[in-house]
């Protein structure tokens, strides 16, 4: 016999999605002061996330809250989204893509990341390790990395472009500036978790602020004159230092994700977005 | 007796669920295509990318339907919580997901699985028990 039945929405989901507007204190209370290294520059080593995982409980207690999107913008000015700047070509692209052409469905990284954090690409932790002479995100979802030169190196001109682009880096002070070109224009940004696209002229500005022992800001800026009318200016992204020290392995390959792959194929062909 | 449910979910309110990281389960599983089943856990797969619930579950007719729910990622869900072999074969569970878009496949996303004694488990691992 057959039950025909309301349920519930996902809970959790919508949960995180709203945990996820919520503006984070800038630094934690009583939290000691930002490590630094021999050199004397603030250390960025760590495990970060929002304070929780995907469809998690907040570790340490809602107190330790989370971390995740401010507002931008400035007061009462609400902030554009990436896609609210897509030139009238990239609008109508976009108008033909849906979660279907999702290129993460066979393991393709983002150029940017999911929750505006290219640190996390597709997941919800990153580690960095920083030495003298660079700065290392790992990311956990694909086993991703960056390793981003900070000793004044200019961009290199012989390496093919990437799905995660060149890097380099300078310290401004006690923010670190990551400057991102050379991308691949066959990823995804997946910004504000969105059907979103670039090209290979795509630009990225990201500046890392420790701001105490427990939580790093994230500015960032992606300018792309072939699909952009001007500059996203992303909303600042506060991150808190994990309760553990290491990532895991999340390994991912096409024949792993068949289920989701033949699952897209069924959808209808109609964009979405 | 153990019941196959299928339950409709109209509410517009999972168009609100964020394409939040990671793979988009959005385009393999409609999420306005409930579905709730009673059986016994035959294999659970905590792997990458993405982990898996295997059950066997009696049909209206006296028939064993192999049904497969795919769930989070191992990391979220240990970080979360979540022991290996929590959950055994031959466990009896009851698993709420939405069916995969490809309706000839028996198989879903998991959005809520509760064990016999009451333990409830969600896309990423532990949930408050209700």
């Amino acid at each position: 016999m057959k039950h025909l039945a309301i349920t519930a929405v996902i809970a959790g989901m919508l949960a995180w999605s709203a945990g996820a507007q919520t503006p984070a204190p800038a630094s934690t209370p009583s939290a000691p002061p930002a490590p630094r290294t021999a050199d004397g520059h603030p250390d960025l080593s760590g495990v970060w996330w929002q304070g929780q995982d995907i469809g998690g409980r907040p570790a340490g207690g809602a107190a330790a809250g989370r971390g995740g999107a401010g507002r931008g913008g400035g007061r009462g000015a609400a902030p554009r989204t990436f896609s609210s700047l897509y030139q009238p070509s990239a609008q109508a692209k976009a108008k033909t893509l849906s979660d279907k052409d999702d290129p993460s469905l066979d393991c393709t990284p983002t150029a940017f990341g999911t929750l505006n954090v290219s640190l996390f690409d597709v997941g919800a932790v990153g580690q960095i390790v920083q030495t003298p002479k660079f700065v290392i995100m790992l990311t956990e979802t694909y086993n991703g990395f960056q390793i981003i030169p900070i000793d004044g190196r200019p961009h290199r001109d012989s390496v093919p472009p990437s799905n995660r682009g060149d890097a380099v880096g300078r310290w401004d002070g006690d923010t670190l500036v990551v400057d991102k070109n050379n991308f691949t224009d066959t990823s995804w940004i997946s910004a504000e978790g969105r059907v979103s696209f670039h090209s290979d002229a795509l630009h990225v500005v990201e500046r890392y602020h420790r701001v105490d022992a427990n939580t790093l800001e994230i500015d960032a800026t992606l300018d792309d004159p072939k699909v952009l009318t001007g500059p996203w200016i992303v909303p600042k992204q506060t991150l808190r230092l994990a309760p553990f020290d290491q990532i895991m392995e999340l390994a991912c390959s096409a024949g792993d994700v068949k289920a989701l792959i033949e699952g897209a194929a069924a959808q209808p062909s109609s964009g979405k977005n | 007796m153990k019941r196959t449910a299928f339950a409709v979910l109209l509410s517009s309110l999972v168009a609100l669920a964020p394409a939040w990281a990671h793979h988009s389960f959005a385009a393999a599983y409609d999420t306005t295509q409930s579905i709730t089943v009673h059986g016994t856990i035959s294999q659970v797969l905590l792997r990458n990318p993405h982990s898996w619930f295997m059950l066997d579950v009696k049909n209206d007719s006296g028939q064993v339907e192999h049904w497969a729910f795919e769930a989070g990622t191992p990391s979220g869900m240990i970080r979360n919580g979540y022991k290996p072999n929590v959950i055994k074969s031959g466990a009896e569970v009851t698993i709420k997901g939405f069916r995969a878009r490809d309706a000839s496949q028996k198989r879903g996303m998991l959005r809520e699985l509760t064990t016999s004694d009451g333990q409830v488990f969600g896309l990423f691992g532990p949930q408050e028990t209700k």
